[in-house]
């Protein structure tokens, strides 16, 4: 029925591949980009840049005592009053790492050895306070859910290298202060979201046979949906919708061998898992994640997002009450797995056209909530990204003396998408989706000051 | 559609495009200083003609040549005058003027304005073409004929009658129809068999929840909030219960759009003004405190956004930043029009008077009485909660010991960060407690939880529906961000002559504006609303609106492809008294609607979308179809009606991701029996949706959605092949299929699936499949159970032909 190559694309898709005619709209563009596909390392709750990536030396100075003047008037967060709390020294020295001598704090003592590779972004800012709407705004550009996300944006702009695994795919450590909506494909197709996947036999949902069916069984049952949907065909050819779910399920049948090898650990050497910190108590889960991500990129699968954090377990957020024992167990956690990826991700040469994008909802006050804890700060914080061709060792942006507000190239969440698409050669003006007839961007009508060329430094 | 975007950016901007932008630009960056309020320099940059004018300095444009524009060179910093105050333009935006200028400086809104727009004419009276024509059975047959007829292109042969039944049936109920409805329609020797089936399904309830469903659509309805907490909507289902019995009583339309935006202003009748209950059941951020005054801006958003493009077919998005681009909608106008929402309060309806006052008082007696029971309990429990928190935080460190032996007052910023840590974890649980109390205390517990549950035997939700009224008869004022200081009134789009809302009378409750408003949208002289909802009706049949832009009759909207059907459909829907179900008639007993799918090789070359109707248009089932397909024809879709949303039990691993604890974000309905219902009375949590669901498109609920998607994933299939949910069905399937031998078993469950016998080569294939399936899996019943689930996964099984 649909017989333009375009009519079939729109209304069959072909499994994951489905690509929104890039070879069409932006080849140029495309066969210059840096970055072939991102992983995406999203610290759930909300990491204070203050301890991390933008040193303040001047909290020390003045530790314990309220912001000066004004300083404080106009900023809103969740608990604490920017007029009365008092400054809170970070309990982390910071020093000057690699050759470029960019400042890291001891956080992150693995990821420190990598300094020269990160663009570090220090003036990121925001306006939303709490985590939802915060982690609804990093992704997909808006605090109101609904929206879709950057990595769907990515899979509708890119679609996947591999037709069996999907294009867009999700690691978290499980419920997220916004819901799924945080990768999710908003108003565009189902095809988009994010694929959850998680380590083990069974990757993706409902990717096992059910219990108590063997894979003869299996094998045995798809025959008969296949010949059953074949004699149906044979009286409706011209319809390529049909053929398309014909072919669902032989991709179907296929990921369900694709994906738990893709997933399988077992074939990487000691020395691998080593680097990551697998087996270790500490770094074993996000040491795994991130090793998965890796075999993931590898295998053509174009965004891949980690979370760490979750709404019902270990959170970066625990920051409230106990600054200094949840970013301690949080970055031990996710340092040596960050650092042993960027290293893997170098030594396979895949670090050339890998996006490595570091970030949070967030940063924490520089005020201190309690005694030991620090509140929700969107007004000022940091990010990093690596790799793809980026000028490492590098600082964009400021905050101020006191890490309260970005100062110097300010950079909201617009202009961070509209650089990411750039860097995957895609333009965030161009690549729009028809809704309620608006042509909607994931920069919505924003998105000008972004920074590829900084970020690559030409 | 969304390709003709993608190809028109590979040419360079239309002009529309700059025209428009360039003008959007001056309305966000100039016009506060230099618009119909304010003239600083006696400028005005709102017309093509007052920049031509000019002020003080003289003119501020000369067509065609931009170096030499006041305008310009204020702008680019090339001038004396360096515009605007509050910040240099970017260099895009300098470069975009730049070219707006060089090409003439047209302005769109008057090229918009000067030709008038089809939609926003009145209704036209048409009349049918007249064409000598058997196949002509209505008069939508003969305007379809004749595009036909002028496309080349000629009708389909009529469908069978299975195939007619299964289309009407999942058209109108949204289910498919059991062997036995099949057998006894193609046996009807009735000639008006198919009318008669038509006035059959019109007239059951399962015609409601269908029909509701593409209502709750277009309104983003949901039973939760979303966002981190993702709270309850207790009684949205209220609202959901009052759609379906509104499509079911085939509420003039007229009257469904009144009750929904002005119920309570308008009607004394509790169940007209539960239409209210249509602002209240969207997403919403209430909970969050201290950013009052963002949830209001984007409630009031919701509100303009969302009833524009539903009621009204039009998007006013744009103009909430600038004046709208393409479409005659001026930012005064967005904000005239979200003044008449600004007085809205939330409220609720005593559905029945009495008993809601009896509910109230009853739960405030209630609340009264737990205040001292718990009391009671709490002095019970007391010395055992502090014997055991005592052995607790005895080997706990030495420092929070002392945090938590230290008056609140005295405690040290550490100690109080250590005592709200360790608060929970030594805080002993009540199953720890009751083992230790003495028989005489456990007497006395048991009359505690005697009298608690007596307090809750009845408990249950009370009479009411979510709804809204105004705050008084003044509304606050509203005011056009970051222009001038002067409060919008109240109104209706100029461009549909809509002109200020006037004060209500002395004495009024409400505003009225609402009334006002629903007054308007509701008129039989409305341009839009009855050629938007006739829209909507043609689209659910065939896949594609006359108007394709469902919910854009803008300028950017596409242009109808039938503009004389539409006219006469919207004639009609209006003179049969606003009745869906007589637009229902219309369409579908058109010869039209009859057709089979097949294409002719013409229509696939001339015409691969369809558009001009040469044969009918297959479609896949939405979501919730699959899902009451399968229960239905597994035998056990429980056909209960209404009440409060149902949580059927899903694996772990399909809930992985819920922002709050399983405990209260998926509280399983501990009636089972209620698992297995329709689909529109499962619940819609806002941060979840079941993942069955989510992958056949199932909308967020969250925008206004006005066409589903309907893709085809390698996750649906693995969705529907291997879920428990499909698993469980099938059994259930087996378990009553099992009379008989394999031909048998194969029989009961392709007429149960497919509602048909298999015919010789597929009994053989049916039956091979269950000789080898019992062998591999060790039961016929496991082997049928196969069979069943392979159906399910069938194209046969997933499409509407």
């Amino acid at each position: 029925m649909y017989t333009s190559r375009r009519q079939f694309l729109s209304r069959a898709g072909q499994g994951f591949g489905l690509v929104a005619l890039s070879g069409l709209l932006q080849e140029n563009l495309l066969a210059a980009a840096k970055a072939k596909r991102i992983i995406y390392l999203f610290m759930h709750g909300g990491v204070s840049h203050v301890d991390t990536f933008d040193p303040k030396p001047a909290l020390a100075k003045y530790n314990g005592q309220p912001l000066p003047g004004s300083f404080g008037e106009g900023l809103v967060t969740s608990r604490i009053d920017f007029r009365k709390a008092r400054m809170l020294a970070s309990p982390w020295k910071f020093s000057r790492c690699g050759q470029s001598g960019i400042e890291i704090s001891e956080l992150y003592p693995h990821v420190q050895k990598h300094a020269d590779k990160l663009a570090v972004i220090r003036s990121c800012h925001g306006d939303a306070f709490d985590h939802a709407p915060a982690i609804n705004l990093r992704t997909s550009g808006n605090q109101f859910p609904g929206r879709p996300s950057l990595g769907a944006w990515t899979a509708y702009g890119l679609g996947s290298e591999n037709k069996n695994l999907p294009a867009f795919v999700v690691m978290s450590d499980g419920a997220m202060k916004s819901g799924a909506g945080a990768y999710g494909s908003g108003f565009l197709p189902a095809a988009y979201q994010g694929t959850t996947f998680r380590s083990g036999q069974n990757p993706v949902l409902h990717l096992a046979s059910p219990a108590g069916i063997t894979p003869e069984a299996q094998k045995e049952t798809l025959s008969l949906i296949d010949r059953m949907n074949r004699r149906h065909f044979a009286t409706r050819e011209e319809d390529s919708t049909l053929e398309a779910r014909i072919a669902s399920y032989e991709l179907a049948y296929r990921m369900q061998a694709e994906a738990p090898d893709a997933v399988d650990l077992s074939k990487e050497s000691a020395a691998t898992k080593a680097l990551y910190g697998i087996d270790e108590p500490m770094t074993d889960d996000f040491g795994r994640k991130c090793l998965l991500a890796r075999r993931l990129v590898e295998r053509g699968v174009r965004f891949v997002q980690l979370y760490q954090g979750t709404n019902l377990g270990d959170d970066w957020d625990d920051a409230h009450l106990d600054l200094l024992g949840s970013h301690n167990k949080m970055a031990k956690k996710s340092d040596q797995p960050i650092a042993g990826l960027l290293s893997d991700l170098e030594s396979r040469g895949l670090l050339d056209s890998t996006l490595v994008v570091w970030s949070t909802e967030f940063g924490r006050t520089p005020l201190a909530e309690g005694k030991n804890g620090r509140d929700h700060h969107p007004y000022g914080f940091a990010m990093w990204m690596a790799g793809a061709g980026i000028a490492g060792g590098r600082v964009l942006g400021s905050t101020d003396e006191f890490g309260l507000r970005a100062v110097e190239q300010r950079k909201d969440v617009h202009d961070v998408h509209a650089t990411l698409l750039r860097m995957l050669g895609l333009d965030h003006l161009k690549l729009t989706y028809r809704y309620q007839s608006r042509d909607m961007r994931l920069t919505d009508v924003h998105g000008e000051n972004e920074f590829t060329s900084w970020l690559l430094n030409t | 559609m969304r390709f003709a975007v993608f190809l028109s950016f590979s040419l360079a901007l239309p002009a529309a495009d700059l025209n428009g932008s360039a003008v959007a630009l001056l309305s966000q960056k100039c016009q506060s200083c230099h618009g119909p309020q304010v003239q600083l320099s006696g400028l005005r940059l709102d017309t093509r003609e007052a920049i031509l004018r000019g002020g003080k300095q003289g003119a501020a444009l000369t067509p065609g040549k931009p170096e030499q524009s006041l305008l310009f060179q204020a702008v680019s910093g090339a001038g004396k005058i360096a515009m605007p105050p509050t910040g240099a333009l970017s260099p895009a935006e300098v470069s975009l003027l730049r070219d707006w200028i060089a090409a003439g400086a047209v302005w769109p809104a008057e090229a918009v304005a000067a030709k008038k727009w089809w939609s926003f004419e009145k209704v036209q009276p048409v009349k049918p073409p007249a064409l000598a024509d058997v196949w002509v059975r209505t008069p939508v047959d003969a305007f379809i004929l004749q595009q036909l007829h002028a496309k080349g292109l000629s009708p389909a042969q009529g469908a069978n009658r299975r195939t007619l039944i299964r289309r009407a049936m999942f058209d109108l109920h949204g289910l498919p129809p059991t062997t036995a409805e099949v057998d006894a329609f193609e046996k009807d020797p009735a000639p008006n068999a198919y009318e008669k089936l038509i006035d059959r399904l019109l007239a059951s309830p399962r015609y409601g929840e269908k029909w509701g469903k593409h209502w709750l659509d277009l309104v983003r309805y949901g039973d939760t909030s979303g966002f981190e907490q993702d709270p309850y909507l207790l009684y949205a289902w209220r609202y959901r219960d009052y759609v379906i019995d509104s499509f079911n009583a085939d509420k003039p339309y007229d009257r469904f759009v009144k009750e929904q935006l002005a119920g309570d202003e308008i009607y004394e009748e509790p169940t007209a003004q539960q239409g209210t209950g249509y602002y209240t059941v969207g997403p919403n951020r209430d909970m969050l405190f201290k950013v009052e005054d963002i949830n209001r801006v984007e409630t009031l958003t919701d509100f303009v956004d969302t009833t524009s493009s539903v009621f009204l077919g039009l998007t006013t998005g744009c103009a909430r930043c600038h004046d709208h681009k393409y479409d005659p909608i001026s930012q005064r106008d967005y904000f005239r029009m979200q003044a008449i929402f600004a007085p809205i309060v939330k409220s609720r309806v005593f559905l029945t008077y009495n008993l809601a006052r009896q509910y109230d008082l009853q739960e405030n007696t209630r609340q009264w009485k737990l205040y001292d029971l718990a009391d009671e309990f709490q002095r019970m429990r007391a010395p055992y909660v502090k014997r055991l928190r005592a052995e607790k935080l005895a080997k706990l460190p030495q420092a929070v010991q002392l945090a938590f032996e230290t008056e609140e007052e005295q405690r040290t910023p550490q100690q109080k960060a250590d005592f709200e840590m360790y608060t929970k974890k030594v805080a002993p649980r009540d199953d720890e407690v009751f083992p230790l109390l003495t028989p005489e205390e456990k007497d006395r517990l048991d009359r505690i939880k005697t009298r608690l549950l007596s307090l809750y035997s009845n408990y249950a939700p009370g009479p009411f529906s979510p709804s809204v009224t105004d705050s008084g008869p003044l509304g606050p004022p509203v005011y056009i961000p970051g222009k001038n200081a002067e409060a919008v009134p109240a109104g209706f789009l100029s461009a549909l002559g809509g002109g200020d809302i006037p004060p209500p009378p002395p004495g009024s409750a409400t505003t009225l504006r609402r009334k006002a408003l629903a007054e308007w949208i509701a008129s039989p002289e409305h341009p839009l609303t009855a050629r938007v909802a006739v829209n909507r009706v043609w689209q659910a049949h065939f896949g594609r609106g006359l108007v394709a832009t469902t919910s854009d009759f803008g300028a950017r909207g596409t242009p109808p492809t039938h503009p004389e059907l539409l006219e006469w459909l919207a004639g009609e829907f209006v003179a049969k008294g606003w009745s869906f179900k007589h637009l229902h008639r219309t369409i579908m007993l058109s010869s039209v609607y009859r057709q089979q799918t097949k294409p002719s090789p013409a229509a696939l070359t001339k015409d691969p979308e369809n558009q001009w109707h040469s044969h009918f248009t297959r479609r896949r089932l939405e979501a919730e179809e699959v899902r009451d397909a399968v229960l239905r024809t597994a035998g056990t879709l429980n056909p209960k009606m209404y009440g409060k949303p149902v949580v059927p039990a899903l694996a772990a691993e399909e809930l992985y991701g819920m922002s709050q604890p399983l405990a209260n974000a998926w509280v399983v309905t501990s009636d089972a029996t209620e698992h297995t219902r329709r689909s529109i009375y499962v619940i819609s949590r806002r941060n979840f949706r079941m993942p069955l669901l989510e992958v056949f498109d199932r909308p967020e609920g969250v925008l206004s959605c006005s066409r589903r998607e309907s893709s085809t994933t390698p996750t649906q299939s693995l969705s529907l092949l291997n879920s428990d949910f499909t698993r469980q069905q099938a059994l259930a399937l087996a378990a009553t299929s099992l009379k008989g031998d394999e031909a048998a078993i194969s029989e009961a469950i392709f007429r149960a699936t497919l509602a048909r016998s298999p015919d010789a080569s597929e009994l053989t294939m049916a039956r091979e499949f269950l000789t080898k399936q019992t062998q591999l899996l060790g039961s016929v019943e496991k082997a049928a159970a196969e069979l069943a689930r392979g159906l399910f996964n069938t194209n046969e099984f997933l499409y509407v032909d």
